[in-house]
């Protein structure tokens, strides 16, 4: 088997919620429940889904900033779990992440200068002369002014400041970024400037990105593939063009049907998502989603379906559904 | 690269300005310490100057002179005060210059015809009077002040030293770490504070020093709590986090990234616990278990007004000095919380 650049098997990654004089866990919240992603060498992989299911969670778990719970994170095969020490920061520079909110991820005592040069600081990469040339130069491919070195990330607008955060992020040449809503915090106008320049980063130096959102217009000019989470599992993956085309998993259909239109007539009859993501301390038995599946039927509420490729369908398109392929999105002309 | 201070902080900076009374009071403060440092130049019962047949002395720093230097027959350490009136008298070629104050925090003033306390007197220079040993309060009051804000300033910086690496670790590590300490505040703060001292301090005489180290034993939980609390939310904050993926060390993330966001909450910390600490010294001065005597001390001269009331002097001076201090330090610690943290201030608890 070659080992795909990222590959998440079974991942789970549960909090326990303390609480009383022993801070013993009373509950947990199964925020991933087991998930296998994978993603090859630069390429994107867009991971949809209402916020709460999980989406940061298996982020966090890939750049390793949380040990999981179960399952595995292997980079290049390499497991993350067993890696420390000098090995893990060799690993960190290939690992990459962007925040959501641009007003939080960066520094606010720090200039931008200081932000840009800390990855070469802490990987001891290049003499201050180098590392100020580095700098200069993250800074003309993001699109600012080498000026705004001495400048503090407050005096940036937001889109500025996420181009300051995206700067820092492929700093080190990474091979893979988890984007964790990027453009999610910036206004409409500015989204696809961002998103414009992510996609020439990935063109210019080959990166992979598993590409966090809730928002599936977003998504689908970035991916090559996307998979669809919810309550903390996958619930449908495929290729990008055709889970648009022909989504199995009522989720899905439902999360594209929800895609906003220009023309108000066309939205008519469309099956709007009702009610919120279950908490995920508590899932429903059975399929997650069966409370909300306008579907749903028995064996749902009792069997938990796996995510398997349906018979006569792409291979690489895998639904966990019982009734799989049942509802369509309606026609929109 | 070039230094640029912060925006933000010029603009804290600014608004701590703008906030005048806290503004005022921190420039008061500063020169009330400046002066307490120079208080062997203003008050002293050593001369500042002495001109002694045609040479110039300055007995202010260093060895006691003997009185022999100025031709009197003694060998202790000349007394000022009188070389004046004796050279001031002609016997002898020279004069004298004496600070303000002429009076030590330790000279007594003793006559022949009266017993002290003796009543404020412009012509003595006794401008506050003397206490009822026939010592210069205002000397009292001036050494008693420095002596106390060098305290709290001490007991400020050893509490600051524990809490904030205990209560950095606790926020930042977690898990057990975090547990048990946590349980030893909970027992730590339960501990009668008052009691240990006074034992402490009947076995052994308290020096400077050890005051401090049984002070900061319990002092150190406040500011160990709100550094916990507030390490603990920045650690969870995207800059960290992205600090993390980085790679960078537990050491550089603490330093570099959650100690300078912290800043706000540490200095805001400052001013009150100094006032506590000067507040505190004073009581267990009051209660005879804090610095010995003859140490000078607010405390000790409190006790001595109040068992004295007809020397209403004594206890106005240091209830008034009691006063303004403590009003300007609370007035400089209001300034800077408005100044760090305006509108929002929260309470950690
Ligand atoms: N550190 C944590 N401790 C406890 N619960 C958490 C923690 N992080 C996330 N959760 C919970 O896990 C669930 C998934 O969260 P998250 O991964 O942030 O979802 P998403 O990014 O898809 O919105 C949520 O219910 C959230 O409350
Ligand atoms: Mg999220």
């Amino acid at each position: 088997m070659t080992s795909a650049l990222l590959q998440v098997s079974d991942l789970k990654m549960h909090f326990p919620l303390r609480g009383g004089v022993l801070f013993r866990p009373v509950a947990t919240v199964r925020a991933v429940d087991g998930v296998n992603l994978t993603v090859e060498a630069g390429q994107t992989l867009g991971l949809v889904g209402e916020s709460g299911c999980g989406k940061t969670t298996v982020g966090r778990c890939v750049v390793r900033l949380y040990r999981p719970t179960a399952g595995r994170v292997r980079v290049d095969g390499q497991d993350l779990a067993v890696v420390r020490g000098g090995r893990l920061k060799q690993i960190r520079r290939d690992l990459q992440m962007i925040f959501q909110d641009p007003f939080e991820s960066l520094n606010a005592r720090h200039t931008v200068g200081e932000i840009l040069r800390e990855p070469f600081r802490i990987h001891r990469i290049g003499g201050p002369g180098q590392q100020a040339a580095a700098v200069e130069r993250l800074l003309e491919r993001v699109g600012l002014d080498p000026g705004a070195q001495n400048r503090f990330p407050h005096e940036f607008s937001g889109g500025q400041r996420q181009r300051i955060g995206i700067a820092r992020a492929v700093a080190l040449n990474p091979r893979l970024i988890v984007c964790d809503e990027p453009v999610s915090a910036l206004d409409v106008s500015i989204q696809s400037q961002i998103l414009n320049l992510l996609l020439d980063l990935q063109r210019e130096m080959g990166l992979a990105y598993l590409f966090i959102t809730h928002d599936l217009a977003v998504v689908k000019h970035v991916s090559d593939r996307i998979a669809v989470m919810y309550l903390g599992k996958i619930v449908e993956t495929a290729d990008a063009d055709r889970l648009y085309q022909a989504p199995l998993h009522p989720y899905t259909v439902a999360l594209i049907s929800a895609i906003p239109v220009p023309d108000p007539a066309r939205r008519k009859g469309r099956p709007l998502l009702g009610g919120d993501v279950p908490s995920p301390i508590d899932p429903p038995a059975g399929c997650r989603f069966h409370p909300r599946c306008p579907l749903a039927v028995d064996r749902c509420r009792r069997e938990e379906p796996v995510l398997q490729a349906m018979d006569g369908a792409e291979p690489d398109h895998r639904v966990a559904c019982h009734r799989a392929g049942q509802m369509r999105l309606p026609p929109d002309g | 690269m070039r230094f640029r201070l912060n925006p933000l902080t010029v603009q804290k900076i600014r608004r701590f300005r703008s906030i005048r009374r806290g503004y005022w009071s921190f420039w008061i403060f500063c020169l009330l310490i400046l002066f307490s440092l120079a208080a062997e130049l203003l008050v002293n019962d050593r001369a500042i100057l002495v001109h002694y047949e045609g040479r110039f002395y300055w007995p202010t720093y260093g060895d006691p002179l003997p009185g022999r230097t100025f031709g009197l027959d003694y060998d202790y350490e000349t007394d000022y005060r009188h070389l004046r009136r004796h050279l001031a008298a002609g016997r002898g070629a020279g004069w004298v210059l004496m600070p303000p104050v002429p009076y030590g925090p330790y000279s007594t003033d003793l006559r022949t015809d009266a017993f002290p306390p003796f009543a404020p007197s412009w012509s003595e220079r006794h401008y506050l009077g003397t206490d009822t040993v026939g010592r210069d309060v205002l000397a009292r009051l001036v050494y008693g002040f420095r002596i106390a804000i060098f305290f709290s300033l001490g007991l400020l910086a050893a509490n600051y030293a524990i809490g904030v690496s205990i209560g950095c670790a606790m926020g930042y590590f977690g898990g057990r770490f975090d547990l048990f300490f946590q349980r030893v505040i909970e027992i730590w703060a339960n501990m009668p504070f008052l009691y240990v001292v006074i034992i402490v301090s009947s076995i052994v005489v308290p020096s400077f020093a050890l005051l401090i180290a049984i002070m900061a034993f319990f002092g150190w939980i406040g500011i160990t709590w709100t550094m916990r609390t507030v390490t603990y939310k920045e650690r969870t904050r995207d800059y960290v986090l992205a600090a993390q993926v980085l790679g960078a060390s537990h050491g550089r993330i603490i330093l570099r990234h959650i100690l300078p966001n912290t800043v706000a909450v540490i200095v805001t910390y400052a001013p009150f616990s100094v006032a506590s600490g000067i507040v505190a010294l004073t009581s267990l001065d009051y209660l005879g278990f804090g610095l010995p005597p003859p140490t000078p001390s607010w405390g000790e001269l409190l006790q001595q007004g109040w068992a004295y009331m007809s020397a209403w002097w004594i206890v106005a001076a240091v209830v008034g000095a009691m006063v303004v201090t403590l009003v300007t330090v609370t007035f400089i610690g209001e300034a800077v919380r408005e100044a760090f943290d305006p509108k929002r201030y929260t309470v950690y608890e």
